[in-house]
């Protein structure tokens, strides 16, 4: 191709967002806010997984908390008609990332899983991302983390302990991810079938309202769930092109 | 330049030097440090590095018995997750369970044996100096009392206190205290249900808990129970309520929540009903009052129960009850048309002074609605063959606040010598009101088997540190059962930290010590256990050896038995049906002097306390009020406004019995006379995450017991004191209202469910 | 303007050269370190000779690193694995007692790594040799060398090129390598 032809071919292959049919996996989310008890199950077990620091109380109150999947309460109506409702919030996985455009040292992008990826060691720290990002589910680290001996002997040898001036985010668990292509390889190029990787929240969350998989293979359950007349993305209007579906809360008193 | 004299020359040397070195040395400050490469001396058998090793094991955070998988690299626990083997919790844990790799590697675990040199006295708590010694010695010092008392007839002054425990540990506790000839052995929880117990006993003739089946039932109607957050067992309950919400075609399982203050439980709820605390038993009647009178209920016994029911009509109940009785008479129908339909109770409405009246309202309920024995239901556990019968009946030694007192009692007249705690803390989780710190000072030796220095062991005049539960052979016998007979094995899932033993090895070194071995012969906590279930494998079908037999069975973590106990056709005793009845609440403390009740609860994270010292929790937002690392107080946004109060003001809450000072946090979905403060903090020991922390409510309760003795922990009234002080609530909610943005969208009914498109995976048959 | 540039220069000038040979000198001594003392040697606990083993004797790699296949680190023989075979052959010889040394003692022989890689870096030696990778491809001629030198700068540069020739799967997108 010549020098114009290659520009063409690029404007093409990037204008429409999160160019589909060139994913190999297209890992999605499902949660049914219906089932979500707002227990923080989920958060604890992303937490455990993912060495997730130990902020203190003191950067808490500063609003420097990092949680990759953090529980969202809103309430409607007053005593005694006060209802409360539940939402789980974690990196979307936007197909159409706002952050990915803004990142002026691309450590994060689109991969071919259709993931939003965050390459720490590339990182710079503009803190960009994190305010391009409508969902707000990017933390960045604003100090180094420290853990009280031995709480650091639980730490997880498959995902990098991050530094100061580093941005994080949920990354779907993306080292089961590996690990499951690890064995699918080990097998023999197989496919991953459909429930072998759970990211650790979908995993532990008691009240099942959680679920991970391909949504190119039509067979899975997220696919779906995708069909659900219930399923829904936040903020859709904003054409992120988000892969976490939610399904809406049944309101029981709604006429 | 040609001629360059001697002094620039040497300038020029001596920089071009300096310049080299500097240079020299920086890239050696910007080289890779070294790293080493540390191989085995002699390759250990059961991990190879880098390679992941599982473990089944039990849960010991709360007492719903989940089973876990363990995953561990290189000899380290990494990450606990649930079992999915296992009937109970299918593969699923909650926060608290997560977070039980921080009870193993807590930085502030008790390491080895050690003895008080400080005098033990209250206002010296917390400087109280320990020297270690050997576990030869402690054991030895130990025994050498309890021989003592036993050869001088003094038997019954051994106390044996522990945690509510279940399975071989607990039989052990039972012979220990039996071959020592005393009978004085205690299991102590706050949040044990005793008036479940006595309420089922009462009602069915059982001092046991059944089986509530969430899962399969179409309507639930819970009194007070937080059954998703801290009742019995949430992730059991959280499974069920899943699958009754979103996993059955063609229906949507419907649930009803009647609190004072709305729990978790409450939210989840498609209605959250605030009755008056206390009145729950009154609602409860009033429902089975409609159901008998519009008909609904056809049994041979109707005349019986609308006799004991014609006080509870629903006009009277609203008012008793502040419902409204048309929503009384639809609650009704709906639990009748709804059917299997289930009613549980319990929290906060299970601890008031009429608790078990409550209580035993609630089970007619279930009797009414025909709901007992079927699925969806409430079912009774099967006893199963092959227990063994110590473990049987777990509340049988469970203590309820009169005999903590009897306890505390007997210790200030010089009955008990030796007291041996094990797991639990009464002196954070009971009343200040027991002086339960103050009667330990009367017992001369208090012996520790603890794993944390807590308020509790802060006592004690002998620490024997027992090893946590990732570190220890044990099984249970879950109870709530799961419909049929299971039992799991806990195995230890890394070498043990510390110079710690695990709490069965204990009690079995001091049986040798005390010359038992005849009677006690096994020489640690494992031979106990393989020879308990090696009567559980004889009782089997026994196909293969016992040793394949437990090879699988630890591997598996989990065991059980098909059989199912026929529990339909059961009908309540005449004279039960004839007294069925409450009375209204009764409160401690004049409603001039002290206007607001007290409604302590359960928090998600720290449960009972124990949670506290792990910063996983404490880090962990409250779901309701997203605070952290604190305490707060609840107020209903109208009651703060009348008071003066806004979100922060730090208030003394004082009852009759004492004070705390909390923040005020604003809390909508609360009555208006109620306050609600989490339990869980104001920690004085256990550790640097718990110490000096918050507030503990349990302190200021009132000690008022209902009519079998039962704390009733919902029965304070309390008033509210401003100091004019300020803290900023730490908290991660931001705004609590979506301002139009749809994060939470919400359908209606008619488009809510359709299982088969939903891809959900149907939960496995229980 | 009457600002006379000389006298500055005059001053400046000595100055300079100064800085001058400095700034020389800094760079020279930064090369220095790197080509004499690249640390891609380094003086092991023991001097044990792959030439003798893998070479001359052609013990396959994998009979002492037997993780390679299966994990993610390729391991590094035990103690005992190394006294298996050194309880006899070669006793009276001073490194074996070296050897015997730690045996006796119980303890680890602290090898110190020639090739590492940072802790960001996820590294699986499963996946390399499954996929018919040459331990030589990255470690070079190992059983060459007496001591044990990196051959290969180990820079994401070298992964990159032999992902890019191989076509390796998603090999060029940093999540593999990089969490």
């Amino acid at each position: 191709m010549d020098f114009f032809e290659r520009i063409r071919d690029g404007w093409d292959k990037h204008r429409k967002p999160a160019h589909e049919d060139d994913f190999d996996y297209a890992w999605t989310m499902a949660i049914d806010l219906d089932i979500c008890t707002g227990c923080g199950a989920c958060v604890t077990a992303c937490q455990a997984e993912n060495n997730l620091p130990i902020v203190g109380e003191e950067e808490f109150a500063r609003g420097r908390e990092i949680k990759w999947i953090r529980i969202e309460r809103y309430w409607e109506g007053e005593f005694p008609d006060a209802k409360l409702s539940f939402i789980p919030m974690m990196c979307q996985h936007c197909d159409a990332a706002p952050c990915e455009t803004v990142c002026p040292v691309s450590a994060t992008y689109h991969n071919q899983d259709g993931l939003n990826t965050q390459i720490y060691n590339r990182c710079i720290g503009t803190r960009a991302c994190a305010v391009y990002c409508p969902y707000e589910v990017r933390y960045f680290n604003y100090t180094s983390h420290h853990w009280e001996e031995p709480l650091d002997q639980q730490l997880n040898p498959d995902v990098t302990v991050r530094e100061k001036g580093v941005m994080e985010k949920c990354t779907f668990c993306i080292q089961r991810i590996r690990q499951a292509k690890d064995r699918a390889k080990d097998d023999g190029r197989r496919r991953i079938r459909d429930g072998e990787v759970q990211p650790a929240c979908v995993q532990s969350c008691p009240a099942q309202a959680m679920t991970f998989g391909d949504r190119k293979d039509t067979q899975s359950r997220v696919a779906k769930m995708i069909n659900n007349p219930r399923a829904y993305r936040v903020l859709d209007e904003l054409n992120t092109s988000p892969s976490v579906i939610y399904l809406k809360k049944v309101d029981a008193d709604a006429p | 330049m040609a001629n360059i004299d001697r002094r620039d020359f040497l300038k020029l040397v001596g920089a071009g030097s300096v310049g080299a070195g500097s240079g020299f040395m920086l890239a050696e400050s910007i080289k890779h440090p070294v790293e080493y490469l540390i191989p085995a001396v002699i390759p250990p058998e059961d991990f190879s590095p880098g390679i992941v090793t599982w473990y089944n094991s039990v849960c010991g955070m709360c007492s719903a018995g989940c089973g876990i998988s363990v995953r561990t690299r290189e000899g380290r626990a990494k990450k606990i997750e649930g079992n999915p083997a296992h009937p109970v919790n299918q593969g699923r844990l909650c926060a608290l369970g997560q977070a039980g790799l921080q009870v193993l590697y807590n930085p502030d675990r008790l390491t080895a044996p050690a003895r008080r040199t400080h005098p033990r006295d209250s206002a010296a708590l917390g400087e109280a100096n320990w020297e270690q010694i050997t576990w030869e010695e402690g054991l030895t010092t130990v025994a050498q009392r309890l021989n003592e008392l036993r050869e001088g007839g003094q038997s019954d002054s051994i106390c044996l206190l522990s945690e509510g425990v279940r399975g071989h540990l607990a039989s052990l506790f039972e012979l220990f205290i039996a071959q020592l000839g005393s009978d004085r052995l205690l299991h102590y929880d706050f949040s044990h249900p005793h008036s479940l117990y006595a309420a089922n006993q009462r009602f069915f003739g059982e001092q046991v808990l059944p089986y509530y089946d969430v899962k399969n039932t179409r309507y639930l109607l819970s009194f007070g129970a937080d059954y998703l957050g801290s009742w019995i067992s949430p992730v059991h309950h959280s499974l069920g309520f899943g699958h009754s919400r979103q996993g059955q075609s063609g229906f949507r399982g419907q649930f009803v929540q009647i609190e004072p203050r709305m729990s978790i439980s409450g939210a989840a709820a498609d209605q959250w009903i605030a009755a008056k605390p206390g009145t729950e038993g009154f609602l409860a009647l009033g429902i089975a009052h409609h159901i008998v009178s519009s008909g609904h209920y056809r049994g041979a016994d109707r005349a019986d129960w609308a006799k004991s029911l014609q006080n509870y009509s629903t006009g009277r109940v609203a008012e008793q009850t502040g419902v409204p009785a048309d929503t009384i008479a639809q609650l009704a129908d709906a639990f009748m048309g709804n059917r299997p339909s289930l009613a549980i109770g319990g929290g906060g409405a299970g601890s008031h002074s009429n608790g078990v009246d409550t209580l035993i309202a609630v089970n007619a309920l279930n009797y009414l609605a025909g709901n007992i024995g079927k699925a969806g239901g409430l079912a009774f556990n099967p006893i199963p063959v092959a227990y063994p019968t110590a473990a049987i009946l777990p509340h049988a030694r469970q203590a309820n606040y009169r005999k903590m007192l009897a306890l505390a009692e007997d210790a200030r007249r010089g009955k008990i010598q030796v007291l041996l705690l094990s797991g639990t803390n009464p002196v954070f989780s009971l009343p200040a009101a027991a002086k339960f710190q103050e009667a330990l000072t009367a017992i001369p030796l208090v012996v520790s088997l603890s794993s944390f220095m807590d308020e509790t062991t802060a006592m004690a005049d002998l620490i024997l540190p027992s090893h946590t539960y990732l570190e220890s052979w044990g099984d249970d016998f879950p109870e709530p059962g799961v419909g049929f007979s299971t039992g799991s094995v806990s195995q230890p899932v890394v070498s043990p930290l510390y110079n710690t033993r695990a709490t069965g090895d204990i009690i079995l070194a001091l049986a040798h010590k005390l010359n038992l071995s005849e009677t006690m012969p096994w020489p640690d906590m494992k031979d106990y256990l393989k020879a308990g279930w090696r009567e559980i494998y004889r009782r089997g079908p026994g196909q293969e050896s016992f040793e394949s037999f437990w090879i699988a069975l630890v591997r598996a973590g989990v065991w059980g038995e098909k059989t199912r106990r026929e529990s339909t056709g059961f009908v309540p005793d005449k004279q039960v049906v004839r007294n069925i009845g409450v009375t209204p609440p009764q409160f401690s403390g004049d409603s001039e002097a002290y206007p607001f009740i007290l409604h302590p609860y359960l928090s998600i994270g720290l449960h009972d306390g124990r949670g506290a010292n792990l910063p996983w929790m404490q880090e962990l937002p409250d779901p309701l009020t997203s605070v952290v690392y604190g305490s707060w107080v609840e107020l209903n946004p109208a009651t703060a406004e009348r008071l003066g109060f806004a979100e922060g003001d730090l208030v003394k809450v004082e009852s009759p019995y004492g004070s705390i000072t909390v923040p005020v946090y604003l809390y909508r979905a609360l009555r208006p006379e109620v306050i609600a403060i989490p339990i869980g903090q104001g920690h004085s020991e256990y550790g640097r995450y718990a110490k000096d922390r918050g507030s503990n409510p349990i302190q200021i309760l009132a000690p008022q017991m209902d009519t079998t003795g039962n704390l009733a922990w919902s029965a304070t009234r309390v008033r509210l004191v401003a100091t004019g002080e300020k803290v900023a609530l730490v908290k991660t909610g931001g705004t609590s209202r979506q301002l139009g943005r749809e994060i939470i969208q919400t359908t209606t009914s008619s488009a809510a469910y359709n299982a088969q498109d939903s891809g959900r995976i149907p939960l496995r048959e229980v | 303007m009457s600002v006379s540039i000389v006298p500055t220069l005059k001053v400046l000038k000595p100055a300079g050269m100064v800085l001058l040979i400095g700034m020389i000198g800094l760079v020279f001594g930064f090369w220095a370190n790197g080509a004499y003392f690249p640390g891609t040697s380094p003086q092991q606990p023991i001097n044990f000779s792959h030439k003798i083993h893998a070479g001359d004797f052609e013990i396959p790699c994998m009979y002492c690193h037997i993780q390679a296949r299966r994990s993610i680190s390729a391991g590094v023989p035990s103690v005992n694995k190394c006294v298996n075979c050194h309880k006899v052959i070669a006793t009276q010889r001073p490194q074996i007692q070296l050897l015997m040394n730690y045996w006796e003692n119980q303890e680890p022989i602290p090898w110190i790594k020639v090739h590492d890689l940072p802790d960001f870096v996820y590294f699986p030696h499963k996946r390399h040799v499954s996929a018919g990778v040459a331990c030589q491809t990255c470690h070079g001629p190992v059983e060459t060398m007496a001591v044990v030198s990196r051959m290969a700068p180990v820079k994401m540069g070298q992964c990159l090129s032999c992902h890019k020739e191989n076509s390796v799967e998603h090999g060029l997108d940093c999540w593999t390598c990089h969490k």
